[in-house]
């Protein structure tokens, strides 16, 4: 078991490394000048010239690779070259936002699949099992931003009940925070709480098909108390599997419904400063994004173990 | 400039949160605003960081100068009570308002008017630090008089004073220029989150009349019809400068909301690589000009709103001619002649365009008008500002372009030989110069001559003049129609 968990950690440096690399390459070839950007059109060749010397890109790419990815390793992720702030509080700040977002959406998706899974599975026969099945399948149909848009029209637009968009810390005012995260995570939940209703109905009528219900069913017990006493659990393996690379979905999809709802998240964050090309926050943000999500997975690994006893032997 | 197309402010007044109009629950005027912008400031320096959004929010609201454009793009006092010029147009003697201090406490004084401009020179690297080369020197004379002497007469010199440039700063406070800006202006920056908002509080020890407003908060949107729901939701009040203009006709059946409509300085612009092989006979520039049907450009890429020029120059400008707009009839025959007459066929040309909706839609019209006359136009996309800006801006590696050049009075740049635009003619680049040294009626006559002299030789198709269209809560009093500037100046508006 510590031998896994250590084997499974030496995978994820080696990934985070890669990746840091992968990054730093991708944009050094991206065209555009940062020094041009930041002085704008009246500004003669030779004064961009200077400022690019100022901002340090006129240096060999491995140098600068080094210094940036070893300021990182001790935790500085260095200064912005348009905000001219540190770029590690300007991630951790969109991060936490982003985070609300995907964690309220994720509840939101579980509290919606889990139960119409369930019963989608447990009335699979019958004309209201197809039915709410049917509803199912259009929520996977529907991408979130397009869910996002109707949202607006109708609660923000027609009826004014909710922001159309923009953000409210928590601790500044919790009631308008709560106002403007409703529609975002509805938008951002909605399909991945359809698509995970799906993975929810295939998995419970798989694990009713096994032989301890059938053994669980034979010692007398009904249907219903079958599922619950000894089929979820087993059931929650694969939902588990799907909701681990649901969040990792999520926080790529976030980066449209931020767009969408003009919340300052990481996603509007990173296109921000990729259109500015202010490229040493873009490879802090990658580098984030990359680190959460090696990270969710390897939580997701863990909690197999925990589910599962079977898992915990084969390893 | 065309960095401004990606900084075309939309602010949108609405009803603020609920709809109750002029007044607050408990009876109080209702002093706060929220105003919809598009494209975010980066930081809040706009001495090294180039882009319309800052002196868009800073301009006048924060920071002041020793004069200021009104709405109709008249020079007019701001922390000068008045000025006087010599005979000869070199020696400038500035009155300066007496008791005015900076936010921070620091006074204003014939000092901090040395102090700024000379500082102009050795650290400003953005917004056009050579607009204050006339001057020479600055003596202070006392603590309210200021004495300006320039090295040569120049017309344009007084204007740019009232842009970024002319801005006066205290030495006590250049520390975080990025972050917390100190001026002498009715508002002060009392938050700023990069992407989202800027919040303003008015300045109570403000040396002129307090603004109306007390609190304003400038919300950034990256999407215009995230702006306009916002709008229509209540969540804003005001949307200055709208860039979709087929967001607008809702607005106009909708009595909670006005709809102004004002005069901008952007003037959308076909540019043709005039160095380029595909551009460098006049003929071949101006059958392009005859071969594009400027009106049906605007109908699609900006839904008729707009004003036809046929020059880079806006009404607001006093050497504004109307008659220009006819230069070029729309006449597919006389472009197909002058193609011919220029022995050219099979012209093909690299039309590299920004990724902003309006020169994609414009884009395509061009195309399908240019293919009518024979020349097939290789439409490319560039992302918008950093990779058009390498390619067609530095490197001039295209034949035609289609941007907004939105800054005032961005003619003469626009004639210089080094430009993007490649247009080389020293007799129009003489004539500014002698217009710039001249007395103020012979500047407006000079002016006018070297402008059409360029529109005369299609030194670029100058399709439309953007409009300032701006949207706001029906309640909203002194909401700036025409944007003259680049400022959005806050403190005129009420309810």
């Amino acid at each position: 078991m510590v031998l896994v968990v250590l084997r499974r950690m030496g995978v994820f440096a080696t990934t985070v490394v890669v990746a840091s690399i992968v990054t730093f390459l991708m944009l050094s070839i991206l065209p555009g000048n940062a020094a041009r950007i930041a002085l704008g059109v009246q500004a003669t060749e030779a004064d961009v010239a200077a400022q690019a010397t100022a901002m340090g890109l006129d240096r060999p790419a491995v140098v600068r690779y080094l210094d940036w990815f070893g300021r990182v390793l001790i935790g500085d992720f260095g200064t912005s070259t348009v905000s001219r702030q540190a770029i590690g509080p300007e991630i951790t700040d969109a991060l936490g936002i982003t985070v609300i977002l995907v964690l309220t959406s994720v509840v939101l998706a579980l509290l919606f699949a889990i139960p119409f899974g369930i019963l989608t599975a447990v009335r699979q026969r019958k004309p209201d099992g197809a039915i709410l099945s049917g509803i199912s399948q259009i929520g996977v149909a529907v991408p979130g931003f397009l869910a996002g848009m109707l949202l607006v029209t109708v609660f923000a637009v027609t009826f004014r009940w909710l922001p159309a968009g923009g953000w409210v810390d928590p601790g500044e005012n919790f009631k308008e925070f709560l106002e403007h995260l409703i529609l975002p995570a509805i938008a951002l939940g909605s399909v991945q709480g359809a698509v995970l209703s799906r993975y929810v109905r295939s998995s419970v009528l798989e694990v009713m098909r096994e032989d301890f219900i059938r053994t669980a069913r034979a010692k007398g017990l009904g249907a219903g108390r079958a599922l619950f006493r000894h089929g979820l659990r087993n059931a929650a393996v694969p939902v588990m599997t799907v909701l681990g690379l649901q969040i990792a979905t999520l926080l790529v999809g976030a980066v449209v419904i931020e767009r969408v709802f003009s919340i300052p998240g990481l996603g509007s964050l990173l296109l921000d400063k990729v259109a500015l090309r202010d490229l040493p926050a873009v490879q802090g943000i990658v580098l984030v994004l990359v680190v959460f999500v090696l990270a969710l997975n390897f939580l997701v690994d863990l909690a197999f173990t925990l589910i599962d006893p079977r898992l915990r032997s084969a390893a | 400039m065309f960095a401004s197309i990606a900084t075309i402010m939309v602010a949108s007044m609405a009803l603020v949160g609920c709809s109750s109009g002029s007044t607050t629950a408990e009876g109080e005027p209702d002093t706060s605003l929220t105003v919809g912008l598009l494209a975010t400031p980066g930081n809040l320096d706009y001495t090294t960081t180039a882009g319309a959004a800052i002196p868009q929010a800073l301009l006048y609201n924060v920071y002041e100068g020793l004069v200021k454009l009104d709405n109709d793009g008249t020079i007019i006092p701001l922390l000068a009570e008045s000025w006087t010029v010599s005979d000869d147009g070199l020696v400038y003697d500035f009155l300066l308002h007496d008791g005015v201090t900076f936010s921070d406490g620091s006074p204003f004084t014939a000092e901090s008017v040395k102090f700024s401009l000379e500082r102009v020179k050795d650290n400003w690297t953005a917004n056009g630090p050579a607009y204050l080369d006339p001057i020479a020197s600055i003596e202070v004379v006392s603590d309210t008089e200021a004495r300006i002497i320039l090295s040569k007469p120049s017309n344009s010199w007084l204007f740019n004073m009232s842009g970024p440039v002319g801005t006066m700063f205290t030495e006590s406070a250049l520390a975080d220029l990025a972050t917390a800006p100190v001026g002498t202006g009715p508002y002060t920056v009392s938050s700023f989150k990069t992407g989202d908002s800027l919040v303003l509080a008015a300045n109570a020890d403000y040396w002129g009349e307090v603004p109306y407003m007390t609190d304003v908060t400038l919300r950034y949107f990256t999407d215009a019809t995230a702006q306009t729901n916002a709008l229509l939701s209540g969540d804003i009040n005001l949307i200055s400068g709208i860039s979709q203009f087929q967001l607008v006709d809702q607005f106009k059946s909708n009595t909670d909301f006005q709809v102004l409509e004002g005069a901008s300085t952007g003037e959308v612009t076909l540019s043709m690589n005039n160095a380029s092989d595909a551009f460098s006979d006049v003929r071949v520039r101006q059958a392009v000009m005859y071969a594009i049907d400027r009106q049906a450009v605007m109908d699609t890429a900006n839904s008729g709103y707009g004003l036809l020029i046929g020059s880079m120059v806006p009404p607001t400008d006093p050497w504004y001619d109307e008659s220009l707009a006819d230069l070029y009839p729309y006449d597919p025959d006389q472009a197909t002649e002058l193609l011919a007459e220029a022995g050219v066929s099979d012209l093909t040309v690299a039309f590299k365009i920004p990724n902003l909706p309006y020169a994609v839609a414009g884009a395509q019209v061009v195309k399908d008008q240019l293919a009518k006359v024979g020349i097939t136009a290789d439409v490319t996309v560039l992302e918008f500002p950093a990779v058009w800006l390498d390619d067609v801006f530095s490197s001039h590696d295209y034949d035609m372009s289609l941007i907004m050049h939105s800054e005032p009075r961005d003619v003469n740049a626009f004639a210089a030989p080094t430009y993007y635009a490649g247009y080389d003619s020293p007799a129009v680049m003489a004539k500014f110069a002698e217009a710039d040294a001249a007395d103020a009626t012979t500047y407006v006559e000079l002016m006018k001559e070297a402008t059409t002299t360029m529109a005369e030789e299609a030194a670029a198709d100058w399709l439309y003049l953007q409009p300032a269209i701006s949207l706001a809560d029906a309640d909203l009093l002194g909401v700036p129609k025409n944007t003259p500037s680049l400022a959005l100046d806050l403190s005129t508006i009420a309810r």
